[in-house]
């Protein structure tokens, strides 16, 4: 367990007090597009927490989790439009159908570990875009499909553009913060603690009694739950799902945010999110500026969100191994397999 | 039954096997010497295909000005001239990741080494991008695959391309071997991969020895880029799939077994012909499923693969 000293929670405090303010006001300063853009982003940080689940918490390396995401966006589309099922039902069905999947990958993470977890995943996630465009039924094949259900305010809203928008703006806000809420309770639970007891050391684990199969399927369904559940919200958002959205450098992206925000931290994964959307911000300014040869292509380059945090894993690695969260916590265990 | 169907697909296969094999190979080096699987193993060998690209007809940036790259002229120069120059520069490539990013991760956890060979993947790819734009790039064949270069065997065509490339994998082979077996360095070598303890004891500078490793390993690795860049088209993610293959390829034939992966190569480039060939629910876009699946299998069920060394877990 990472201890926190008080200055850093102070900080903390700091973080959370300026997010808050910041969603609080984003509604009235910006256009839906901007609504809808922050609400994107919002949503990444169940991928991203997800991942930790598994990796930071659970010591299995994944680094396919955009196909649990991919697999939520589909079966929640594909729940709404050809089943009609109302929205609630038919993303909670898009996260069981993407713990279910989950479970389906934590079955071998059994017996493979490590990196040869993470070589499996990677193929998993390689695989994923050729694999959907077999079958459209469900992804709508190469170019993908729009989803006629709508996820619209109630009438009592007002039927504006903007009043619609900021009703999904605050339900997503609302269902991550649920999300992180109930993952900071598991993980500070028995189950959670179980699961940090396999992530350092399996045979101690048993021996006090701890289900090693039980515990590492279920970690990785939540952790797919997660996943399928940011996939969910996308369609909730932009009623469209499309295979193109879920490349090989798609789940690397969620994994690096995750690594760099910190593993093994819940606050972590928001702060990945953060840290890559102010990049994001800033890569866009740079790369709108004028400059000659190549240093109007590297400033293009930090647009490039691959790039980016490709080499901000790279650098993190050697300086904060265990990722933003991790600075100027006093512990000298190692997080991680 | 349609034998002579069966052995044109059987000929067609051996192709691909080839560049399964050698992107195999790559791995299994880098493998064998650090317990290291290098997931970014495809995108520097695609980097080495950008740069026979470049040998051959110039930098061609995707930028409208280019920057500063459009001042540079291209150097025509002939295509296995510029394989060569591209293996070269691959090896430099892969030396270079040796020594500054991996080995400062000597005694960092496995996570780490994971994070950056992510981290570097992500960055070539990238860089590849935004340098080359994602289009596809026309890249000569090695060898002549034209209409009626091929040999007709029991009316089966076996083209010269083939032959060509697996002659090629073989001379380089043999170079390996000799390398491996009768030279020093070959021999520190093999030492280093035994045992690294050991090595540094014995006076084996084991870092130096690693990093010509990673240059070998990149070399094989710039070779199947140059080989598949004309079959696929040159682009920034040409290799990722190729790379689902050679790992494939690698964990079947056992990870650390350089011998594993050149049969694992040829199991894997049949299978995924004649697979989908013959089992119609799966076509062309599902020919990756069942080597996936037979690759979790093996890690399940027989994680040192076909030659590998088996691992035994205190329990």
């Amino acid at each position: 367990m990472m201890r926190t000293s008080a200055r850093m929670r102070q900080l903390q405090g700091v973080g959370l007090v300026l997010i808050t303010t910041w969603l609080f006001c984003l509604p009235f300063v910006s256009t839906t597009t901007e609504l809808r853009q922050h609400t994107q982003i919002i949503i990444s940080v169940l991928a991203v927490l997800g991942v930790n689940i598994a990796t930071g918490y659970g010591g299995m390396i994944s680094l396919g989790h955009g196909v649990f995401v991919g697999v939520g966006a589909f079966a929640t589309g594909y729940f709404v439009d050809e089943m009609s099922l109302p929205w609630l039902l038919a993303i909670s069905m898009g996260i069981v159908t993407a713990s279910l999947s989950g479970a389906l990958v934590g079955i071998p993470a059994l017996r493979i570990k490590g990196i040869h977890l993470a070589l499996l995943t990677l193929c998993m996630a390689i695989v994923f875009q050729p694999l959907s465009k077999r079958f459209p039924a469900f992804t709508g094949g190469v170019s993908g499909k729009a989803i006629e259900a709508r996820f619209e305010a109630p009438i009592w809203l007002g039927d504006s553009r903007m009043a619609s928008a900021v009703y999904r703006y605050v339900f997503c806000i609302l269902v991550v913060l649920f999300a992180l809420g109930l993952t900071w309770n598991l993980v500070n639970s028995r189950a959670g603690r179980a699961m940090r007891a396999l992530r350092d050391n399996d045979t101690a684990a048993a021996i006090y009694g701890i289900n090693l199969v039980r515990t590492r399927v279920i970690t990785f369904s939540i952790s797919a739950g997660l996943a399928g559940l940011a996939g969910a919200l996308q369609v909730v958002l932009v009623p469209y799902v499309s295979q193109d959205n879920y490349s090989v450098q798609e789940s690397l992206v969620v994994y690096a945010t995750a690594v760099i925000g910190g593993l093994g931290s819940i606050w972590g994964s928001v702060l990945g999110v953060v840290a890559r959307t102010g990049f994001g911000a800033l890569g866009e300014r740079l790369s709108g500026v004028d400059g000659f040869g190549l240093v109007s292509e590297f400033f293009e380059l930090l647009d490039e969100q691959a790039f980016v945090f490709g080499v901000g894993l790279i650098a993190l690695t050697f300086v904060f191994p265990r990722g933003l969260a991790g600075i100027g916590t006093k512990n000298k265990q190692q997080t991680g397999s | 039954m349609d034998y002579v169907l069966l052995l044109q697909r059987i000929f067609d296969a051996l192709f691909n096997s080839a560049i399964y094999s050698s992107l195999a190979l790559a791995l299994v080096i880098i493998f064998r010497a650090t317990g290291l699987l290098n997931f970014a193993q495809g995108e520097m060998a695609t980097f080495s295909g950008y740069i026979a690209f470049v040998f051959l007809v110039g930098p061609q940036p995707r930028l409208k000005g280019g920057g500063l790259a459009g001042l540079i002229p291209g150097v025509p120069l002939s295509v296995p001239l510029a394989v060569m120059g591209a293996v070269v520069a691959g090896m430099a490539v892969g030396a270079a990741t040796e020594k500054v990013l991996i080995r400062p991760l000597r005694n960092a956890p496995e996570l780490s080494l994971v994070n950056v060979s992510i981290g570097l993947l992500l960055v070539i790819n990238s860089l590849m991008a935004q340098w080359w734009g994602t289009g596809p790039r026309v890249f000569p064949a090695l060898f002549p695959t034209g209409a009626g270069q091929n040999f007709d065997i029991f009316g089966a065509r076996l083209r010269y391309s083939t032959i060509g490339v697996w002659a090629l994998l073989f001379v380089v082979l043999i170079c390996l071997i000799f390398l491996l077996k009768r030279t020093r360095i070959g021999l520190a070598f093999r030492a280093v991969s035994i045992n690294q303890t050991n090595s540094e004891l014995v006076g084996i500078p084991v870092g130096r020895i690693l990093m010509y490793g990673w240059a070998l390993a990149a070399g094989f690795g710039a070779l199947a880029a140059c080989i598949s860049a004309n079959s696929v088209l040159l682009e920034p993610s040409m290799m990722l799939r190729v790379l689902v293959y050679a790992f494939a390829a690698a964990t079947l034939g056992g990870l650390d077994s350089p011998k594993g992966a050149l049969v694992g190569g040829v199991i894997v480039g049949l299978s995924q012909t004649l697979i989908p060939a013959y089992v119609p629910f799966i076509g062309f876009e599902l020919s990756v499923l069942p080597v996936l699946i037979a690759m979790t299998v093996v890690l399940l069920v027989r994680p040192a693969g076909l030659y590998g060394t088996k691992r035994i877990e205190r329990v």
